[in-house]
């Protein structure tokens, strides 16, 4: 089946995108921390966070990407944003000495199930869908990793706490789409450090992606807290089990670990779009343009420039704004040294969406 | 008048330290000065060599510059047999007689720590003068190096990670261990002998891709450790290295060192201190200075005029004594007398001190990475205290962490405080070891940072030594 274009046709070749999370400054973690330790009030956090999404959305129009994300800016870390929304997640102790913090999490009987019980994705999406006019990526950590931060004492086999995350993230995936969604990605930043549960993983990826109309991506890296990798290998444990899964895109890290990894999209046959991540998010230099042109030209030996999107290795939260902005802006002027190399990248219609702010 | 009384447990223990308190509220009381405006602070000082006058007082500017208060400090440990009378008289007087080495500085700046460099870069001169290695110098008389239970421990470990690691095909080819501050080379001996017996015994073949770096400071002691370790020259490496820069050296080795092992380091590296007084934030400044008593005692010892002395130590700093003795031979005719003018200004050497108002935390660098937004939590909303921002240490720290491979581990055996309270209870440096400064580390600082960049810290007493004031410092990737 041929996969669903993460983006508009008649658009651009090697369209540029952000894995999801933007840069968090200084200031930003203070404040969160602040209202974590109880000091400043939700409602005004909140106010700070839509100020902080515009900012992250301007920049990344200005550095010229062509599809934005919200940054990821109203989540305190990659789990702890989603598990204190889903009910039956008990958090004993919800006061943080620093907002990036894990909360200790548990479950102690099923999670209930049902349309009710939103997690407000959708509201988050509509926010940011009103600030530009451009196509919006909105990805969420997936169900094995948010399961690997519960303490289960509620389920007899590990596996029915992940299908059942799955089952809450599916329900929450068909509200964004009747919001308006159409590019949605699944992040599994644990999965690298548990190989021999690819297999589970996809299964859970497969539910949360059943019957939601939008393009769907994958999102498999090696651990980005801390701007460290919590994990190393090498991605053979994500093939052949991957291309069971129903997405359209994987969303790969190359810029850190090399592109010998390359070699298992032609090895095992991945036919579908991959996000190549050219851009080092462990390490502040930023790249030159025609380092980020080399890594998507030895990725075009491998994937057609007509299935190939062009990203960072993972989310920007740890780099400092301005290293931020100069990385995407890096990132597009490569894109656009490759692009002109390319016959016909420039198509009709090349604008993707509507320009900037609507 | 605020008192504040830090040798909590002195005054259970020390008959003289309680007897002492009476008499010092006396002097305190008797002496020509606002008393509203006075703060008395009573410490004791556990370093016989230490920077201290038994009775000193500090300047506590106000951020306006229109006024000042006074902290008056007193060392409990020697105020028993002293006119107390005179020294508060003495401290208080607006003048400052004796003779100054350096204009007023923060504390990591201190001329103090050009000693110390020097120490380590001529320690054989010093060892010769003398007439003991400095391993004699250290508390218990010997290093904490030879003990094979604890490489044991650590190695097995290293081999479970590893043998997980290859069976997902994760294995580096090359297996890191650093140690910086070698010392004599016993750790990496013992250490590697050790991992000899257990990698035939494991039968994996680890001790061949094995790769020991060692870093130190001096050439001179990481000569000697290699020597030491002269049987293993093919895993190890010996590397100069800047202790507060590690990452200049050692970047190759970015993730990783599956395990970095640090002994006796931290509490050797320069540190500022900061304090809050009645909720303002204050840097500690410190000149140091020679009395007028002994530099006029020197200068007549060394044949040189008290004009002359600032410049020949300087000169003594900048060269050392083996030069100094080249250079000046009417005054050294060889390089052991060099040492010994050496050894006295150590001797003598003291630190006065000032409180400066801090515009804010966020305009103090730390190290040339880090703010001090990171101390708010530790120096703000806690009442009065004084810490050390531990510069040198969190340097080398920060910069050892990104070493680290996610599944290794920092261990480091030091002087750490482990609560942010035990600032309230002791004095915990500057004092002197040998010809070294040593200063206690700032334990919560750095778990604080390491919280921020993703790893835990924990500290155990030293298993090695019981009743020893080392603490093991072990920091791994959390989450």
């Amino acid at each position: 089946m041929e996969p669903k274009s993460p983006v508009p046709t008649n658009t651009v070749l090697l369209p540029t995108t952000v894995v999801g999370s933007y840069s968090v400054p200084e200031w930003l973690e203070r404040l969160k921390t602040e209202y974590y330790q109880r000091r400043i009030s939700a409602q005004h956090l909140a106010e700070i966070h839509e100020v902080a999404i515009k900012a992250a959305v301007k920049d990344q129009e200005l550095a010229g990407i062509d599809i934005v994300s919200d940054g990821e800016l109203r989540r305190d870390n990659d789990v702890d944003y989603f598990l204190a929304r889903i009910p039956g997640v008990n958090i004993p102790q919800r006061a943080k000495t620093d907002y990036f913090d894990y909360y200790e999490t548990e479950v102690t009987r099923p999670l209930p199930e049902g349309p009710e019980t939103s997690l407000g994705l959708a509201g988050d999406f509509r926010f940011t869908r009103q600030l530009t006019g451009k196509p919006i990526k909105f990805s969420f950590t997936g169900p094995f990793s948010l399961s690997r931060r519960i303490r289960d004492d509620a389920y007899t086999e590990p596996g029915e706490l992940v299908r059942a995350l799955a089952r809450r993230l599916n329900a929450e995936a068909r509200e964004l789409a009747e919001a308006g969604a159409e590019l949605l990605q699944i992040d599994e930043p644990f999965l690298a450090g548990y190989p021999e549960q690819v297999e589970l993983a996809i299964e859970a990826v497969n539910i949360v992606t059943e019957d939601v109309p939008v393009s769907w991506a994958l999102h498999v890296c090696y651990g980005n807290r801390y701007a460290r990798p919590s994990w190393e290998g090498h991605y053979d444990f994500l093939f052949p089990a991957v291309k069971a899964a129903r997405v359209d895109q994987v969303v790969l890290e190359f810029a850190r670990k090399g592109l010998d990894d390359l070699r298992l999209i032609r090895q095992h046959g991945w036919d579908k779009w991959l996000g190549l991540g050219v851009i080092d998010v462990k390490n502040p230099e930023v790249e030159a343009a025609e380092l980020v042109a080399s890594r998507i030209r030895r990725a075009l030996e491998y994937v057609p420039a007509g299935r190939l999107m062009i990203n960072p290795d993972c989310g920007l939260r740890h780099l400092a704004p301005e290293v931020a902005r100069q990385k995407l802006r890096a990132m597009v002027a490569g894109v656009a040294l490759v692009r002109a190399e390319l016959p016909g990248a420039e198509l009709p219609g090349a604008e993707l969406g509507g320009g900037e702010t609507a | 008048m605020d008192v504040d009384l830090r040798p909590v447990k002195k005054l259970r223990d020390s008959a003289a330290a309680r007897s002492a308190l009476g008499p010092i509220m006396e002097a305190v009381c008797a002496a020509p000065a606002d008393l509203a405006r006075l703060r008395v602070v009573c410490d004791w000082i556990q370093y016989k060599q230490n920077f201290r006058e038994p009775v000193v007082s500090r300047p506590v500017a106000h951020a306006d510059n229109t006024d000042t208060d006074i902290e008056i400090a007193f060392d409990l440990r020697r105020c028993a047999d002293i006119d107390l009378n005179a020294h508060v008289k003495e401290a208080l007087s607006e003048e400052h007689p004796g003779l100054p080495l350096e204009p007023w500085v923060p504390g990591r700046d201190s001329c103090i720590w050009r000693f110390n460099q020097l120490y380590w870069q001529a320690l054989s001169h010093w060892e010769m003068a003398t007439g003991r290695e400095y391993e004699q110098s250290l508390p218990g008389g010997e290093s904490d190096a030879r003990n094979t239970e604890a490489a044991r421990e650590l190695i097995l470990e290293l081999f479970r990670i590893w043998d997980e690691l290859d069976a997902r095909r994760a294995l580096p080819e090359e297996l890191y261990v650093l140690e910086l501050g070698v010392g004599n080379g016993n750790q990496a001996r013992t250490w590697l002998d050790e991992f000899v017996q257990l990698d035939r015994r494991h039968g994996r073949e680890y001790y061949h891709r094995l790769r020991y770096l060692m870093g130190d400071y001096s050439p001179h002691v990481l000569e000697r450790a290699r020597r030491t370790v002269a049987h293993h020259a093919e895993r190890v490496s010996a590397l100069v290295v800047e202790a507060t820069r590690p990452s200049v050296t050692l970047g190759f080795l970015a993730g990783k060192a599956f395990l970095v092992y640090i002994s006796n380091v931290y509490d050797n590296l320069p540190t500022d201190e900061l304090a809050c007084i009645h909720g303002r934030t204050y840097q500690v400044e410190t000149q140091s200075f020679l009395t007028e008593d002994d530099a006029t005692q020197i200068a007549h010892r060394f044949g040189a005029s008290r004009d002359e002395l600032a410049k020949l130590i300087d000169r003594l700093l900048r060269i050392g004594p083996e030069l100094l003795s080249e250079a000046t031979p009417g005054q050294f005719p060889d390089p052991g007398q060099a040492v010994a003018f050496w050894c006295a200004i150590w001797e003598a050497l003291r630190l006065r001190e000032r409180y400066v108002p801090l515009e804010g935390l966020d305009s103090y660098p730390v190290t040339p990475d880090l703010t001090g937004e990171i101390l708010r939590p530790l120096i703000e909303g806690q009442g009065d205290v004084r810490m050390h921002v531990s510069n040198g240490a969190l340097g080398s720290f920060t910069g050892t962490l990104p070493l680290v491979h996610p599944f290794g581990r920092i261990q480091c055996h030091d002087l750490f405080l482990t609560s942010r309270r035990q600032y309230r209870t002791g004095f915990y440096g500057p004092g002197k070891y040998d010809g070294s400064v040593v200063n206690w580390v700032n334990g919560p600082l750095l778990q604080l940072v390491a919280s921020r960049r993703g790893f835990g810290v924990e500290y155990t007493p030293f298993r090695q030594r019981p009743g020893s004031n080392i603490t093991t410092l072990t920091a791994q990737a959390r989450d």
